[in-house]
């Protein structure tokens, strides 16, 4: 496997969970234990009720598309060879909007309320990146 | 915002350096064009300045204790912040409070922006701001490839074309207004015609914003001093008063980049159907309405953030600003002129300053041909939610 040269997620502790979780091909976020919100970004409280109880729960892994852009500009050396690609926000089952790829989509084809489910692709030993692709059943 | 600091404080000079791109100069070589230009202006010596007030610092910018050092200055109040565009309200207000309260005397608002000079900085594998943890600030994942605040703006006016049926066509009226008022101002980067046709035949930058719907990429400086406001009486320009302010919001419904409830990142996606109080606190804390502001000057790094600005400060409804900036109401001559020296988009990218200094000038009749007739009440604000308003 040649390096990786993208940008790689800062993890720490307050985001650990969700990356270690992502290489093992769960989709797992933040949910308070007092007052079972879910949130996003993670954080070291419930931004709902202010609790320190936050656990890790697994997510559906299904959402839809809130908003979307098609990247042209090359500000990514590292990103050259994938544009145009696109990036999009999803808002998940559990109510939380992540920021992720949506892959295997045609660009003309993203829009507002496409329905998505993750994806995972292990791009490192020790890096696995969710991503989205459209749901079609 | 209480009516505490009403007319409290005043803008007595103004200076800025040259504009362009590739300046040989370093950024101190253009804050000091800027500051002695400020000086001159407000007829003032470098002694009488006891007060620093950064917006962008190192590198892009010049740092508190560069310009104290550099200058000569002696200093006794310094306020520096963050190293992004949407401080500029925050740090003229902080030197507003600053001499209102006795604080300091005359504080120099000093603003470098060298774009093409510290150009890897812009988005790309040295903007170390979006790596943070929680997402960068204008929803930066740089490992999906996002980057740059012209991704956030991107994600924003996405969602509003999505939602109102708004188009790129009806947004090129922003930069084509802006296009408009920089052929007035000779100091203007960007002068040559823009039609909605030439926006539209502009390259995709980072879809649905077109290489026209960014801001110039560009090297400037200027300088405002603020002085409390029966010193400014005895200055030598006629003062600019700032009648009233509001701060910036912050919170899980607020997106750098968009109106309250759009639904970027965790906002809560429900707009609201008439303008929040809390913005409309700087028209009270000004005793001005609405109705009475001739002119909008605001932060417009990305055309979308007009849109989004005139929808907060309820200048239109939700949803209806692609249309309220059609058939040039925005441009010279509109009924509701917005950055009349070109701004961001057409003027220079001095962070905003390039447009505070084209609102002394325009309540001091000064703005040359692009002259708003009598004008005397003028609103800066932007799409995060703080606001100043002048008045001569």
């Amino acid at each position: 496997m040649s390096a990786y040269e993208k940008p790689t997620p800062r993890i720490n502790p307050d985001n650990a969970r969700f990356w270690e979780s992502a290489h093992e091909g769960v989709l797992r976020l933040p949910r308070c234990g007092d007052c079972a919100a879910w949130h996003w970004p993670p954080g070291p409280v419930c931004p709902a009720c202010f609790s320190e109880r936050i656990g890790w729960e697994e997510a559906q892994g299904h959402g839809t598309v809130s908003t979307w852009t098609v990247v042209h500009q090359d500000w990514f050396p590292a990103f050259r060879a994938d544009i145009p690609y696109a990036v999009a926000q999803i808002e998940l089952a559990e109510g939380v909007r992540l920021t992720a790829n949506i892959v295997d989509c045609p660009a003309d084809e993203l829009r507002v309320g496409l329905p998505v489910e993750v994806v995972f692709d292990r791009v490192t030993e020790t890096l696995t990146l969710p991503r989205f692709r459209p749901h079609r059943d | 915002m209480s009516e505490a600091l009403r007319d409290k404080a005043a803008i007595v000079g103004i200076g800025a350096s040259r504009f362009g791109r590739h300046l040989p100069e370093s950024q101190l070589a253009l804050a000091t064009q800027a500051f002695k230009a400020a000086l001159a202006d407000a007829g003032l010596e470098r002694s009488d300045i006891d007060g620093l007030s950064i917006h962008i610092g190192w590198p892009l910018g010049v740092d508190y204790d560069q310009v104290a050092q550099a200058f000569g200055l002696e200093i006794d109040f310094v306020n520096q912040a963050w190293a992004h565009g949407r401080f500029v309200t925050g740090s003229l207000q902080t030197a507003a409070m600053a001499v209102a309260t006795g604080m300091a005397n005359v504080v120099a608002c000093v603003n470098v922006l060298s774009f093409t000079r510290e150009r890897d900085i812009l988005g790309g594998p040295h903007d170390f701001e979006g790596y943070r943890e929680t997402g960068g600030t204008h929803a930066e994942t740089p490992h999906y490839g996002l980057t740059a605040p012209a991704g956030g703006a991107a994600l924003a006016m996405q969602r509003y074309m999505a939602l109102y049926g708004a188009t790129s066509a009806e947004l090129a009226a922003v930069p084509v207004a802006l296009r408009a008022h920089a052929r007035l101002n000779p100091k203007a980067v960007m002068r040559k015609p823009m039609s909605v046709a030439d926006h539209q035949a502009s390259r995709m930058v980072v879809d649905p914003l077109r290489l026209f719907d960014c801001c110039i990429v560009s090297d400037g400086a200027a300088v405002v001093l603020v002085a409390a406001a029966e010193r400014a009486r005895d200055l030598r320009q006629r003062p600019v008063f700032i009648a009233g302010m509001q701060g910036m919001a912050a919170g899980r419904n607020e997106f750098i980049f968009a109106p309250p409830g759009l639904g970027i990142n965790q906002q809560s996606g429900e707009r609201p159907d008439r303008t929040a109080e809390r913005d409309l606190a700087v028209y009270r804390s000004a005793d001005i309405p609405r109705e009475a502001i001739q002119g909008l000057y605001t932060y417009d790094a990305f055309s979308p953030l007009v849109l989004f600005v005139l929808e907060r400060f309820g200048f239109c409804a939700p949803g209806e600003a692609a249309a309220f900036v059609q058939e040039g109401r925005i441009g010279p001559g509109g009924t509701l002129p917005v950055n009349t020296s070109g701004g961001l988009l057409s003027e220079a990218h001095v962070a905003g300053w390039n447009s505070l200094c084209e609102m002394v000038r325009q309540l001091r009749g000064e703005a040359g041909p692009g002259q708003i007739a009598d004008a005397r009440a003028l609103q800066w604000a932007t799409t995060w939610g703080d606001s100043v308003i002048l008045r001569n």
